[in-house]
């Protein structure tokens, strides 16, 4: 079906709710619709199978405006329909879709503590990202909220979760974190466990939140661009390169091809860089570090070529505004094939040890299986949900760049385990190292850069980029001047974690390291807080429910 | 009177400091970071940089550290746990801060959730500048406080600025 189609098609299924129809660009369909329509118009969608909720954007149209406005992106292959749901700004009212769309939740929280938008029927109010003792109906990313303010507020002295220490007859509770050994990156645990096994499971993050959003409403395009790298410094080119793809889309401003396939051939070495980082931090979870040292000892040869070709190690700023900074002469171009020979013989073999080790298989096969309808309804990305069967690439799906004219094949793998999500990711980096091949081989001729305007046109667009965790996914808003409006970032990692602790229930206190290092958690760039819902009634589970479900589990 | 002190406590000292040049605990905090610092703290770990040769090795637990590494601004939620983790180590202790946001909140400098640099919060021995720094930049900066212990000077003991407000 081509793109059109498709936006017909939706258009058709909204057509009784459908206030205003607006097309602000070609992939796109923005269908204006009244809050008490919002549940109804889902569900259509979702029972029409129109693609997956990819995000939820807030806005606040300023203060004269009196409106906020949330918009529900769904992405269908390329096209994208956002239903968009306009508010008074007093008295702002949506109600949940969690119901229809599970990890829905995480968006919904995070409107409402940035926005105020109160969300009816939210199962879990804690708070997302912010301190619990933020003040109330302080909201950090309305248009009347400055980061002067935040600086008069007072410290915050709160440290919510729960101490460790025997909570039942049996049952204790274990907290892990900020600081711990496993992850290099705060984030809380507390696992409660019944013996061995662990009956619930609970995660606050934030420790990292630090409002980038905000900030970059304050910044120029260029500046942005920076900041945007520092979200998270593992993908830290993806993400350059989806602010600056969404910018350039704005600015109708055509990209040379040379620096599209330059940009393509950072983000593949990128990913080589990333998925080595994880295959050795799971190795190491698993007590098998002697994989994890030659995993990042092979990953340094990575390294090296990044630094040769952009002058870093980490965030490298590749990108311009309408281009890149480097180019890649014969040398490097030879340099990088080299260390391209040396990595696919290292990867062939680390894909060997993973399905062949009996130590490491037992620690991974079979273990946190994730199914195919059970991802989807997860609303997984990534590796993690190409290693249940799903097919979902963004890179396979919806071509950017240099992906049209060099592409990539979709790699998944059925199982769904932790062995297949371990195999997904080494054979994904076969196929990067494929490509790039292909990219050096035939480098297309021509200059580095376009030339950028100052000021970016006023318009909205989307840029989804497949970084190496999955989806990731760019709202950015202009209003004709020198910052942005709005961006708003929506990362994989956010939509990865609902599994995780699914499936941490039930299993023992030793899985959990290894189930929290399978699906490549990252917090810098997500940061939010989770708690187990019952998938199946949408309820919080009670404490006798988790404890009856521990103790049945365990006697099976 | 002399103040010098006996030969058994200068030797005693000497013998401590030895020990300690040699077997540095290390333990890494991150206070908000975008990653970037945390993964080339790891990178020394690793066979290429190696910094266990020098005897430094990182724990899991602040009760057996020497050394604090910390990287990232201080976001408002993380800065309580900072200065507890601070407080469980065993005395002396040193403070590494790795990286641009750690030293005076870098890129992130002003928005609403981040409070600032670490030593705004707890005190520091030793910065190193780099967004982020390079492997071998972070195990200068261990290097140069190992340089600054072998002086045998016992030094005085650090007080966190606001260790009042956590005591209880
Ligand atoms: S100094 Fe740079 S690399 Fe380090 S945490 Fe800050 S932004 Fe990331």
């Amino acid at each position: 079906m081509s793109i059109e189609q498709k936006l017909q098609t939706a258009e058709q299924l909204l057509a009784p709710w459908n206030k205003e129809t607006i097309r602000p660009e070609e992939n796109r369909l923005d269908v204006v619709i009244q809050p008490e329509a919002l549940h109804e118009a889902v569900s259509v969608l979702h029972e029409a199978k129109w693609g997956y909720l990819s995000a939820i954007t807030g806005m606040d149209m300023g203060v004269e405006a009196g409106q906020l406005e949330a918009l529900y992106h769904f992405c269908n292959g390329p096209a994208i329909t956002s239903l968009r749901v306009r508010m008074p700004r007093n008295e702002a009212v949506v109600s949940s879709i969690a119901d229809i769309i599970p990890p829905a939740t995480f968006f919904e929280r995070e409107i409402k503590e940035m926005f105020g938008i109160e969300v009816n029927g939210l199962a879990v109010t804690d708070h997302l990202f912010l301190p619990e003792d933020w003040p109330i109906g302080v909201y950090p990313q309305r248009a009347d909220f400055t980061n002067e303010q935040a600086k008069a507020m007072e410290e915050s002295h709160v440290d919510q979760m729960p101490e460790p220490g025997r909570v039942g007859e049996n049952t204790f509770v274990v907290p892990i974190g900020p600081q711990h050994p496993a992850l290099k990156e705060p984030g809380h645990f507390s696992f409660t466990v019944d013996g061995e096994i662990v009956t619930a499971a609970k995660m606050r993050l934030g420790y990292a939140h630090r409002g980038i959003e905000k900030a970059a409403e304050s910044r120029s395009w260029v500046e942005n661009l920076y900041l945007f790298e520092r979200v998270c410094g593992i993908c830290s080119h993806t993400h350059a390169m989806a602010f600056s793809t969404g910018v350039e889309q704005l600015a109708k401003v055509e990209v040379p091809m040379r620096a599209q396939a330059i940009r393509e051939l950072v983000a593949g070495l990128e990913r080589v860089h990333s998925h080595l980082l994880w295959l050795g931090v799971a190795a190491h979870e698993a007590g098998f570090d002697t994989l994890f040292m030659y995993s990042w000892r092979d990953r340094e040869t990575v390294m090296d070529l990044l630094e040769q070709i952009t002058g870093n190690r980490v965030n490298y700023s590749a990108n311009l505004l309408g281009g890149v900074k480097c180019d890649i002469g014969e040398e490097q171009s030879k340099a990088i094939k080299e260390g391209l020979s040396y990595l696919e013989t290292r990867i062939r073999h680390y894909l060997e040890v993973v399905t062949t080790d009996a130590m490491f298989l037992n620690r991974t096969r079979g273990i946190g299986t994730i199914t195919a309808p059970e991802a989807e309804r997860f609303g997984l990305l990534g590796p993690t949900a190409r290693a249940s069967g799903v097919m979902r690439d963004v890179r396979v799906e919806a071509p950017y760049g240099a992906y049209i004219r060099y592409p990539v094949s979709l790699v998944t793998e059925t199982n769904g385990d932790l062995e297949a999500r371990c195999v997904v990711r080494l054979k994904e980096l076969l196929v990067s190292c494929f490509a790039m091949r292909s990219i050096l081989d035939n480098m297309p001729d021509g200059p580095l850069t376009a030339r950028m305007p100052r000021k970016i046109p006023a318009g909205e667009t989307v840029a989804r980029i497949e970084a190496p965790r999955g989806e990731l996914f760019y709202f950015i808003k202009s209003n004709g001047g020198e910052i942005p409006a709005r961006v708003h970032v929506r990362t994989p990692s956010l939509c990865n974690w609902v599994s995780v602790l699914e499936k941490a229930v039930g299993r023992q206190l030793a899985d959990v390291p290894m189930l929290i290092a399978g699906m490549d958690p990252c917090f810098s760039c997500n940061d939010r807080v989770v708690t187990v819902v019952d998938s199946a009634t949408q309820e919080n589970w009670s404490w006798k429910r988790l404890r009856e479900y521990g103790i049945e589990y365990y006697s099976r | 009177m002399n103040n010098k002190p006996s030969l058994w406590k200068q030797t005693m000292n000497k013998v401590r400091t030895w020990a300690r040049m040699n077997s540095i605990g290390a333990i890494h905090f991150n206070s908000g970071s975008c990653n970037g610092c945390d993964i080339e703290i790891l990178a020394t770990l690793t066979p290429r940089y190696d910094v266990e040769r020098f005897g430094i090795k990182l724990h899991g637990s602040p009760r057996h550290a020497d050394v604090l590494l910390v990287t990232g601004p201080v976001t408002r939620q993380a800065r309580e746990r900072l200065i507890r983790t601070y407080e469980q180590m065993p005395e002396p202790k040193f403070v590494i801060s790795v990286g641009a946001c750690s030293i005076s909140g870098g890129v992130f400098d002003g928005c609403y959730n981040v409070g600032g640099s670490v030593d705004e919060v707890i005190p520091v021995d030793v910065f190193v500048p780099g967004c982020p720094p390079r492997p071998e930049a972070i195990i200068d900066g261990i290097i140069q406080l190992l340089g600054e212990l072998q002086g045998g000077v016992p030094r005085p003991v650090a007080k966190p600025k606001i260790v009042e407000e956590v005591s209880s």
